[in-house]
């Protein structure tokens, strides 16, 4: 479903950061991408979602190659991204939060759809009260419902655990997992937390200096092969 | 040294050379508006200081002009009896008050949380209208209509200069003034600035004084301003309130934008090809050469942010910054 | 008291042209950081509009209607020939906008001469208010100037538009990451922007003297209420062309209009020199 190929892309001053990224997605999977910081990850997300320009390579979601669009037209395309820092608009209620995942797609009604507090039921007891009064762990539920909303193909999540207390992270573990199992929605997660990873993804990526260094394709191998996170995680 | 700055270097040169042999090739009338030209050149040089060297973009820069040239009109005129009538003092006295109020004026802008950005163009705008309104509304410096009958550049037994010795006299100010701002501009001092106009806060993190770099070259540049205006009255020989106004700073920000505003020449050129220009075409284009400057001012700012002589005249950075980057 | 309250309407009235021209910069800095200085000049179009439509039709009103739709439209022609160029260069706007401002100020000295162009009242009558006689033209720009901010207000924090705008606002990278098109929005703002300055100097015109001069004496008072309000809210837009236009108003009551300016520009720039975020200060 996602196809990416031989992608470079970096920041304007600073020439490329990805060096060549090569890897497939198939509908339904839930990837995780592994690697120390500053190894290209971030920019990796940021270029799929087309915060930055792609300098080479391309990415196609179903076949569509999406490596130049503008990021409110791989939105509408079915990538949905949450990033790192949660970035939901701190003066916005909740559910105006929530509201902007939905208005910018005109294929879906400019309305929130009636369940849309069964998932995380906190934002519904929250929704008239501005998002930059909650805590980190509800602000990162409201990002990811912000997105989920906007029924995306596709979902990127940045580092979804970081700064958060654990039994919220479970909770979102667990819920992005039946929503995954329910709808068949396909997620590549950013993640430093292996317990995080072990319940939520199926594989791994591996990435080091901008490239896809390695690969485990079956989840299991993270306790299986100690070496793979040695290698690419322990600092 | 790189092939584009031997470029730069040789074009400058040839530059200031070819302004040295003008008076060969032209006759008075030429090289009457020649002198013209090359003191509004001096004031475009004292915008090129603080925009192209330290990032300040001030919308009032004509201030600094007019304070000087009615400073020289004041004096030269005998309105100021306890400072004589000498033009010497008249100079002088354009270019220290010009510093003084630059210095107020920069110490007003940039002292504690500094104005910068559309801040800073939109109070120096202000100021340049208020100025302008003041001037308007003071009859001691004649009102609305100005001075006039200011004499002409002269030699010390009272006869008036020629028009080739108030070229040369003219030239060489403009010279002394553009190896001051280039000395500057490539002094430790000028990297200091050049960081400033890069990334402001970063420069204040390292320990400089970000507030003082920027009042002393704002002060400078205030200086060179009134320098130019004080030039500016004896040959013209009245001054009026639109000099200190809104209309000729938003000139001159025209000047260096096409001329470029990162290279000192670049400035200081602008001004003579503008000016020039304009000469050239306001009376076959009539009315409608403020709108072709308009609309080249646009294509220049869009287009060619370097402005048209800014890539052609750019100069290798200063040797102490060389290769290794050792001192 | 009679005189006070003259005064007072006066004021009202100035502030409520001035937040008009002031509502579109500050919709156009909020959204596109781009600083508008030919915004002054889309209130001068805007009041030529009036005086070439009613020289040829007769009727001020049709003017009146047609000044925004005009203004939209150039809004729209300068944002694609020129905004959408340099958006990522904060200087190069505040240059390039300025270079257009006097080529429209030099295009109205072309086509209309130099001098001063005169409409007439449209209502020429006055009304009785609490014992003052007041030209009932003034009490109609006020009340349609209050309508239209309302109506921008309105369109700003109770529409789901204006949600989409302020979100653009907040967060320009995360609104497009959720699907909004930023380029319809950048248009869009734009466009009204410069409209609400073309109907501002319409609305104006009969009532000042239409000149070529005039957007440039707009343009500045609208400036510092911009900076005295505080860039980057509507609510701010309204603190600032109160305490402007209030100012200006009462000054000029005292004293000549051009000591009053020296004034009202010395104030402002006091303020802006002491609280750099406006009057509203923290809230951005």
């Amino acid at each position: 479903m996602l196809a990416v190929e031989n992608l470079v892309a970096g920041y304007p001053s600073g020439g490329s950061v990805l060096k060549g990224v090569t890897f497939d997605i198939a509908k339904g999977e839930v990837v995780a991408l592994l690697g120390r910081n500053g190894m290209g990850k971030t920019t990796l997300m940021r270029a799929l979602a087309g915060q930055l320009a792609t300098q080479g390579g391309s990415f196609r979601l179903d076949g569509r190659d999406l490596g130049n669009c503008p990021s409110y037209v791989i939105a509408n395309e079915g990538i949905g991204y949450v990033p790192q820092g949660r970035e939901i608009f701190k003066d916005f209620t909740v559910e105006e939060n929530l509201l902007m995942g939905v208005l910018g797609k005109p294929r879906l009604p400019n309305r929130l759809p009636p369940d849309i507090y069964d998932f995380f039921p906190v934002l519904g007891e929250r929704r008239r009260q501005k998002a930059g009064t909650m805590s980190g762990g509800q602000q990162q539920q409201l990002a990811i419902m912000r997105c989920l909303v906007g029924q995306p193909k596709l979902l990127l999540l940045d580092e979804p655990s970081e700064g958060i207390q654990p039994s919220i992270v479970d909770e979102i573990g667990r819920t992005l997992q039946a929503v995954a199992r329910s709808t068949g929605l396909t997620i590549l997660v950013v993640e430093q937390n292996l317990d995080f990873v072990e319940t939520l993804a199926g594989r791994a990526l591996f990435m080091e200096n901008g490239v896809i260094a390695d690969r485990a394709d079956r989840i299991g191998q993270l306790r299986e092969r100690p070496e793979l996170v040695h290698r690419y995680l322990s600092i | 040294m790189t092939r584009s700055a031997r470029l730069g270097l040789s074009l400058t040169v040839l530059a200031w050379a070819g302004l040295g042999l003008a008076p060969l090739a032209l006759d008075d009338w030429n090289i009457g508006l020649l002198t013209q030209y090359v003191t509004y050149g001096i004031f475009a040089l004292s915008l090129g200081l603080i925009w192209g060297q330290a990032g300040i973009l001030c919308f009032g820069q004509a201030i600094f002009f007019g304070i000087g040239a009615y400073s020289m009109a004041l004096v030269t005129l005998g309105k100021l009896p306890w400072l004589g009538d000498s033009q010497w003092t008249g100079l002088a006295l354009a270019v220290l008050l010009a510093m003084v109020v630059a210095a107020l004026f920069g110490w007003i802008l940039f002292q504690g949380r500094a104005l910068s950005g559309a801040h800073l163009a939109i109070v120096t705008l202000c100021a340049a209208v208020v100025c302008e309104i003041a001037a308007r509304r003071w009859e001691f410096i004649g009102g609305f209509n100005g001075l006039f009958n200011v004499p002409p550049l002269s030699a010390p037994n009272g006869d008036p200069l020629s028009t080739n010795a108030t070229y040369f006299f003219v030239g060489i100010a403009a010279l002394l003034t553009y190896l001051v701002s280039l000395w500057i501009g490539r002094s430790p001092l000028g990297t200091v600035l050049a960081a400033i106009r890069n990334d402001e806060r970063r420069t204040l993190h390292f320990g400089y004084d970000v507030r003082l770099h920027k009042i002393f070259v704002f002060t400078v540049s205030g200086a060179m301003a009134g320098f130019a205006g004080g030039l500016f009255t004896t040959q013209f020989g009245f001054v009026s309130p639109p000099l200190v106004g809104f209309a000729l700073s938003t000139e001159v920000l025209i000047w260096v934008a096409v001329g470029g505003r990162s290279v000192l020449m670049g400035a200081f050129l602008g001004a003579l090809a503008v000016r020039a220009a304009e000469n050239a075409m306001s009376s076959s284009l009539d009315q409608y050469w403020l709108i072709a400057l308009g609309a080249l001012f646009i294509v220049v700012v869009v287009v060619l942010p370097q402005g048209l002589f800014g890539k052609l005249l750019a100069l290798a950075p200063p040797r102490r910054l060389g290769r290794g980057g050792t001192r | 008291m009679q005189a006070t309250i003259a005064l007072l309407l006066d004021t009202a009235n100035f502030t409520l042209a001035l937040l008009l021209v002031t509502l579109g910069l500050v919709v156009i800095f909020g959204l596109m950081n781009v600083i508008n200085m030919a915004h002054g000049e889309f209130f001068l179009i805007g009041a030529y509009v009036v005086v070439a439509v009613s020289n040829v039709t007769g009727s001020f009103w049709l003017g009146l209607l047609l000044a925004p739709i005009v203004l939209a439209v150039v809004g729209l022609l300068v944002e694609w020939l020129i905004i959408r160029h340099i958006y990522h260069r904060f200087i190069d706007t505040i240059l390039a906008t300025w270079g257009l401002s006097l080529v429209i100020k030099q295009g109205v000295v072309v086509l209309f001469g130099p001098g001063a162009q005169s409409v007439p009242n449209p209502i020429p009558t006055a009304v009785d208010v609490f014992g003052v006689q007041y030209p009932a033209y003034r009490l109609f720009i006020m009340a349609l100037a209050a309508a239209l901010a309302l109506a921008t207000y309105y369109l700003f924090f109770r529409t789901k538009l204006g949600l989409q705008i302020r979100g653009v606002i907040a967060n320009r990278a995360m609104a497009a990451s959720l699907g909004i098109n930023t380029r319809r929005m950048d248009r869009a703002t734009f466009a009204v922007g410069s409209a609400l300055a073309g109907f501002a100097g319409a609305v104006m015109a009969p009532i000042m003297s239409v000149d070529p001069q005039m957007g440039v004496g707009f343009l500045i008072p609208s400036f510092l209420s911009v900076l005295v309000g505080g860039v980057n809210s509507l609510v701010g837009a309204l603190i600032g062309s109160g305490v402007i236009g209030g100012a200006t108003t009462i000054f000029s009551a005292g004293i000549s209009q051009a000591d009053a300016q020296i004034l009202v520009f010395l104030l402002a720039m006091i303020i802006i020199r002491f609280l750099p975020n406006g009057i509203i200060g923290g809230r951005k």
